[in-house]
């Protein structure tokens, strides 16, 4: 933090030029904003406010719908609880590799960086269609199972929340590998060695050190991960299948199928306001964290 | 070449008016578009029924594939000035976009063709092009003996191996129905169903969400039977896929597909050439050859190959061989079974 303050500094003296300029730099993005996500959005929050279908009064009966029933409410619980274990996953995973990346000389670095962005260089669909190859009952963990003799008959792992679990982490694995790197990178070396010449061992100067200076971009990661896991249509409905419920397909099966355009709009609020609420949470300990690695 | 300020602005201030007015330039040029379904059935229209429509008219036609429910979606978000010309739709949602008020009557007296259709295709609203036909799809290499009964998915010997579909699609909403009425239920009595469904959990190996998915399943060897679209194997067939069709002797699931001229489309004419071209005895008799295999609905065409053989040899056996559902009964009830389904159905 004391050398970013250090390069802002020089610039003290037009800041108040500079602001303006840059509020008028934004204008064109927050004109396309405005158009395109506010107006929707502000007619998404009317349209849950119809008491019925047929949308001819106002009311709070979508509301009422949905958070007086048991039912709904586990789907919301199903959702997020998906979003975490995927967050944590992604995590347990992700952070070798971010560790790896950051330390790999040049060629190699060059190399690793590729096979994480590679997957975002291939749409979901067709990810997700791998992941279908993988886990069905011919797929390639059975069949390295049942050769091992590990198992007599084939696993069921494709349509269950395990097996969803682990496609989506492989899915959104990028998100959550690139800012940890940025992280990493940013860190400077000779921190690690000013610990060990104090004496740390490789664990402590990585829990110590290298830990608190990256939370910053574990934050920034699950932010991501979890954001893009819980909204993740496809993967969900092609891997987790047809009885699997989770928000996104509740609002779809209320909106296509049943025309219910009411429910379905107050099911997407009621989704915004919970993942709104996990992200504000996991910001506060983003900051809370910075505190932590400065002091 | 230099850019002068002025003659950027012109130029700007041009295209701006074409957005604000679309009507200028394209009144004249805008193309029909057809709103078919995915899969089998885009290729089956590109390959046959684009080629007619355009020899017939001199048009041209834009084929936009979706979801039934997707087109209502898309037409009724801009009533004024609907996006999609044609609409295509499966019984259910048809009546849906009539209730709603978003498609045109059938100009009937102008018709060619309507006459020649058979009497449950003739549908003022928008007529039915086509059937589409469901009952049991197995894997031929894991399933010896072809089953016959819908019953059958009910085995022991299927112990994990049945595939079916969640309510959202027509295909799984009408499974349910036909298993209903198999155990003494109708549409206005779903309770034997859901019963029956709650006997088939242990046979369950997936619950796909939609007939794509479920299709694939089949190709993954994740499952080995279940209720399947007749035409939707088709292709998997063609693919050397070992899925093949056999008709319950309950009777095989009919579900009209109907095509309706969208209501204030700006190209009418064309949108009625199209389907007169649809209903056509030359585009049906294609539709009908390999690999389309599509289920004629005018009388005139006469049924044969593989349709024959295991559908039906004419009309009036389809029409003996098949069970029409009530989907004006069906559409009372739907949201409350997709309810039902969503708590009951956990596998």
């Amino acid at each position: 933090m004391a050398a970013a303050g250090a390069v802002a500094a020089p610039l003290r003296p037009g800041r108040a030029w500079t602001a303006a300029y840059d509020i008028r730099l934004a204008l064109p993005l927050a004109a396309f904003f405005l158009v395109f996500f506010l107006a929707p959005l502000a007619l998404l929050v009317l349209v849950s406010f119809y008491a019925d279908p047929g949308m001819t009064r106002f009311g709070l009966d979508q509301y009422a719908r949905f958070l007086l029933d048991p039912f709904s409410l586990r789907v919301l619980g199903a959702t997020l609880w998906l979003g975490v274990e995927v967050t944590a996953l992604t995590l347990l995973l992700g952070l070798p590799l971010a560790l790896l990346l950051t330390w790999a000389p040049g060629r190699l670095r060059g190399l690793l960086t590729l096979i994480v962005l590679l997957p975002l260089l291939t749409s979901v669909v067709v990810r997700t269609f791998a992941w279908i190859v993988i886990l069905g009952r011919q797929g390639i963990v059975n069949a390295g199972l049942l050769a091992l003799g590990l198992t007599d008959t084939p696993l069921k792992l494709l349509y269950t929340e395990g097996g969803l679990v682990l496609a989506l982490a492989q899915v959104q694995m990028p998100l959550m590998v690139l800012p940890l790197v940025t992280a990493l990178s940013r860190i400077d070396p000779n921190l690690a060695d000013a610990s060990a010449a104090l004496g740390a061992g490789a664990w402590r100067t990585f829990l110590r050190v290298t830990l608190p200076l990256c939370l910053p971009g574990i934050v920034a990661g699950c932010l991501l991960t979890f954001a893009a896991a819980i909204t993740a249509f496809i993967t969900q409905s092609l891997i987790g299948g047809g009885q699997m419920l989770f928000m996104p397909m509740y609002l779809y099966q209320q909106a296509s199928s049943l025309n219910n355009w009411p429910f379905a709009a107050a099911i997407a609020i009621v989704f915004l306001v919970a993942v709104l609420a996990c992200v504000t949470l996991l910001n506060l300990v983003g900051r809370l964290s910075r505190g932590r690695a400065q002091a | 070449m230099t850019l002068h300020r002025r003659s950027l602005l012109a130029g700007a201030l041009t295209l701006g008016a074409a957005q604000a007015f679309p009507g200028l330039s394209h009144a004249q040029a805008r193309k029909l578009v057809f709103a078919t379904f995915t899969g089998s059935w885009e290729e089956a229209h590109r390959a046959v029924l684009v080629p007619a429509f355009r020899k017939s008219s001199g048009g041209d036609v834009i084929l936009d594939p979706m979801l039934s429910v997707d087109q209502i979606a898309k037409v009724q978000a801009a009533r004024a000035n609907p996006p999609i010309d044609v609409m295509l739709h499966d019984p259910g949602p048809a009546l849906t976009a009539i209730a709603q008020d978003l498609v045109e009557p059938y100009p009937v007296a102008q018709s060619a063709h309507y006459g020649d259709l058979i009497a449950d295709a003739q549908e003022p609203m928008g007529p039915a092009p086509f059937f589409q036909i469901v009952g049991l799809t197995y894997n031929p290499e894991k399933v010896k003996t072809p089953p016959t009964s819908w019953a059958d998915l009910w085995k022991p010997e299927f112990k994990g191996r049945v595939g079916i579909t969640n309510l959202n699609s027509t295909l799984g909403t009408g499974f349910l129905v036909e298993i209903a009425r198999m155990h003494g239920g109708s549409e206005t009595n779903i309770e034997p169903g859901f019963k029956a469904l709650e006997a088939l959990k242990p046979n369950l190996a997936a619950v796909a969400a939609n007939p794509g998915a479920l299709a694939a399943l089949y190709q993954q060897e994740q499952v080995d039977i279940g209720p399947g679209n007749f035409n939707a194997i088709q292709i998997l067939k063609a693919r050397g896929v070992p899925v093949e069709f056999a008709a319950p002797k309950e009777g095989i699931i009919a579900f009209k597909t109907t095509i309706h001229i969208v209501k204030n489309t700006p190209v009418k004419e064309l949108a009625f050439k199209l389907i007169e071209a649809a209903l056509s005895p030359e585009v049906q008799a294609k539709l009908m050859q390999s690999p389309y295999l599509i289920v004629p609905t005018n009388r005139k065409v006469a049924i044969e190959g593989e349709v024959a053989k295991v559908l039906a040899k004419d009309a009036d056996e389809l029409k003996r061989k098949s069970v029409f559902q009530d989907w004006a009964a069906i559409n009372r009830s739907r949201a409350a079974w997709i309810e039902r389904f969503n708590r009951e159905i956990r596998v």
